[in-house]
């Protein structure tokens, strides 16, 4: 498909744009369609490697088939993982019980922090797309994090054409978005045509799958019977449910999305 | 087809509502979100308003303006990813961000206002940027009782407008964002029109690819089991096995020996591919390739029409350039004409600075630089201006002095 070609070829450009313009990347991995093609694309930039580590954020809250499924395809694929946890938090036992603003933003937020701190990474490369949230919709591919982390969401980096704001100065790191112009739709016929695996939470059992996969205490399946991936697709050329719907932390109060995000939330 | 459009024009003639109004009218919409943005501005004291499916950040709506660029897509006949803009002086670099990947741009009037400051302006850059189909939407005309008269003068005095810079026989559209005229669907309260719908203007937009000689901007070189491979993308023309290239401006030569994909080869790769070549020699990040029956040639001196996003900008002034994939030191030789970007026209000539969102043509004095005429092949015709960041950009309209 040429649309699918088009996305791709954009995306690797991304991808290696952001390899040769910063010291240390790294790739965030939630184990979900979206940063598992975008592991995908890595592989095809740099022909059969990530040249980077990859990075899973664990708020120790997953679903115990994403930690499965994890396991399976780190040894599979054979990247370089780097578990990222807040054991401070997780020994405090921080959860969404308290407040979601605060479990989100200690369990995901910090610990990836942490481990940017510990490792040194000037890049991160998030899967997050336009079309998910209205707040994603206002993000640059290239987008630079000040030196507590903020997005500076009011007086964002002027972006023409593939010039990509590269300058890091005072800034902690910039966030690398590589399929930021995909959709939902998109990544399943890409999953579909490049035969990827998938979380088989995402397919539907007894009327019910996941259409975007977080903590279990904050994730909600919908009503679907989509069992295949051929069936997704299907399903979201006519659906009018938010992708997102499932996911607790985005509807909590109004602009909690955006509040997360400036604090350097994904 | 992949259509992209931006919608521009001045502050509050409309451009949210107006995008807001298309998603709403295609049935785009998810489930739930009107009712979202209505307990919304219910919290805020607001009018309900379509502009709030695009305005998701809470200071533009307690300010009920956009600040920044936004991106949504939706599925008419073609598949439009769609750019709103902010309609305010101060965020015009967000709205370049926003327009820099246009193909069609809508303009948007206010029926009751009229020409304003960022009409000008807004149509001024995206004449720049070199997009070439416009369309504009005389929008509001609930506000002026639909009268044919008040959309014939306005389409009079925007058309004179856009024939100063170079945009001829323009679609004019009345409508209203807010009550749904014109937009989505025909309205039956402006008999007198017999246009076409915004939509149905949009859906006859046909791009084409003018065949072009190849360009290949080279981004790194990689180890691949025992290859060196080039990586970059094909930015214009075609690139086949075989073929005799030049890599500028390391000056060096060579012939392709394979195109890579991380499985499996190309014959030839085209416009866009994001590919590695193995060749028989070996240029740099930053280099740009073309057949040596065509090649691509370095200059040290460009002349280019660029408009300021920083503070000032002086003759003699270093500044570092980027195009394609590569960054150099430049250096502003001599500023020809400075250019007032509302309204097009020569405010000075041989000026000693220019300061910002102003425009002007400038002579670049540049360390070897592969840049092509913008009107020959776009992609390598324009550059941006960087110190300590991105401050500016422009196209290049002749590429040797």
């Amino acid at each position: 498909m040429q649309e699918l070609k088009d996305l791709e070829n954009k995306s690797i450009y991304i991808l290696r744009e952001a390899y040769a313009e910063f010291k240390k990347p790294a790739v965030l991995w939630s184990t979900g369609k979206d940063s598992t093609a975008t592991l995908w694309l890595c592989y095809k930039a740099f022909f059969g490697k990530i040249p980077f580590p990859v990075i899973h954020i664990d708020t120790t809250y997953k679903f115990k088939q994403m930690y499965a499924f994890r396991d399976n395809l780190a040894k599979q694929w054979g990247f370089k993982l780097i578990v990222a946890r807040n054991e401070e938090a997780i020994k405090e036992g921080v959860n969404p019980k308290d407040g979601k603003f605060e479990c989100c933003t200690k369990l995901k937020t910090q610990a990836l922090m942490k481990c940017l701190e510990e490792n040194g990474f000037d890049a991160l490369i998030l899967a997050i797309r336009r079309d998910e949230h209205g707040i994603r919709a206002k993000e640059r591919y290239f987008s630079p994090r000040d030196e507590d982390f903020k997005w500076n969401y009011k007086d964002q980096p002027l972006e023409m054409w593939d010039q990509y704001q590269s300058l890091t100065g005072d800034k902690t790191h910039t966030r690398v978005h590589p399929i930021l112009h995909w959709r939902e739709l998109d990544v399943w016929e890409y999953v579909r045509q490049e035969n990827l695996p998938v979380n088989p939470m995402y397919f539907a059992r007894d009327g019910k799958r996941y259409r975007s996969l977080g903590c279990e205490p904050c994730t909600f399946p919908i009503d679907s019977n989509a069992r295949t991936i051929d069936e997704v697709v299907e399903e979201l050329k006519i659906t009018k449910i938010a992708e997102r719907s499932g996911r607790a932390q985005d509807k909590e109060k109004a602009f909690t999305m955006q509040k997360l995000r400036a604090l350097g939330y994904m | 087809m992949s259509v992209n459009v931006v919608m521009i024009g001045h502050v509050d003639h409309g451009k949210s509502t107006l995008i807001g109004r298309l998603l709403y009218d295609s049935e785009s919409i998810t489930e739930g979100r009107v009712e979202e943005i209505q307990r919304l501005a219910e919290e805020y004291k607001r009018r309900f308003e379509f502009a709030y499916f695009l305005d998701s950040f809470d200071d533009e709506l307690k300010e009920e303006r956009t600040i920044d660029t936004t991106g949504v897509m939706f599925k008419g006949r073609n598949l439009y990813s769609i750019a709103d803009v902010p309609g305010h002086k101060e965020f015009i670099k967000n709205m370049l961000t926003g327009a820099s990947h246009a193909d069609v741009a809508v303009l948007v009037v206010a029926a009751e206002e009229g020409i304003q400051e960022q009409t000008g302006r807004h149509a001024f850059l995206i004449h720049m940027l070199g997009i070439k189909h416009l369309f504009v939407v005389v929008n509001k005309m609930d506000t002026v009782d639909y009268k044919e008269d008040v959309f014939r003068n306005i389409k009079n005095k925007v058309a004179q407008l856009l024939a100063s810079f170079g945009y001829h026989d323009v679609d004019f559209i009345p409508g209203s964002a807010l009550e749904g005229d014109n937009i989505y669907k025909r309205s039956e309260r402006m008999p007198w029109y017999h246009g076409s719908t915004l939509i149905q203007t949009l859906d006859g937009v046909k791009l084409s690819r003018e065949v072009k000689p190849l360009r290949f901007v080279v981004q790194d070189i990689y180890a691949v089991d025992s290859d060196r491979v080039i990586a970059g993308r094909v930015e214009s023309g075609a690139l086949s096995k075989g073929d005799e290239v030049i890599f500028q401006p390391s000056e060096v030569k060579g012939k392709i020996e394979r195109i890579k994909l991380f499985q499996g080869e190309l014959e030839k790769a085209e416009v866009g591919d994001s590919i590695g070549i193995v060749a028989s020699c070996e240029p740099k990040r930053g280099d740009v390739c073309g057949l040596l029956a065509n090649p691509p040639l370095p200059t040290r001196e460009f002349l280019g029409e660029a408009v300021l996003l920083g503070d000032s900008l002086r003759k003699g002034e270093e500044v570092e350039l980027r195009c394609g994939t590569r960054r150099v030191k430049g250096e502003v030789k001599e500023i020809r004409e400075k250019i007032n970007s509302e309204t097009g026209e020569v405010m000075a000539r041989n000026p000693d600075h220019i300061s910002e969102h102003e425009a002007a043509t400038i002579i670049f004095a540049t360390e070897p630089l592969v840049v092509e005429k913008f009107s020959d092949i776009p992609e390598l015709g324009r550059f941006v201006l960087v110190r300590d960041g991105n401050i500016g950009a422009g196209v290049v309209l002749e590429a040797k002095v």
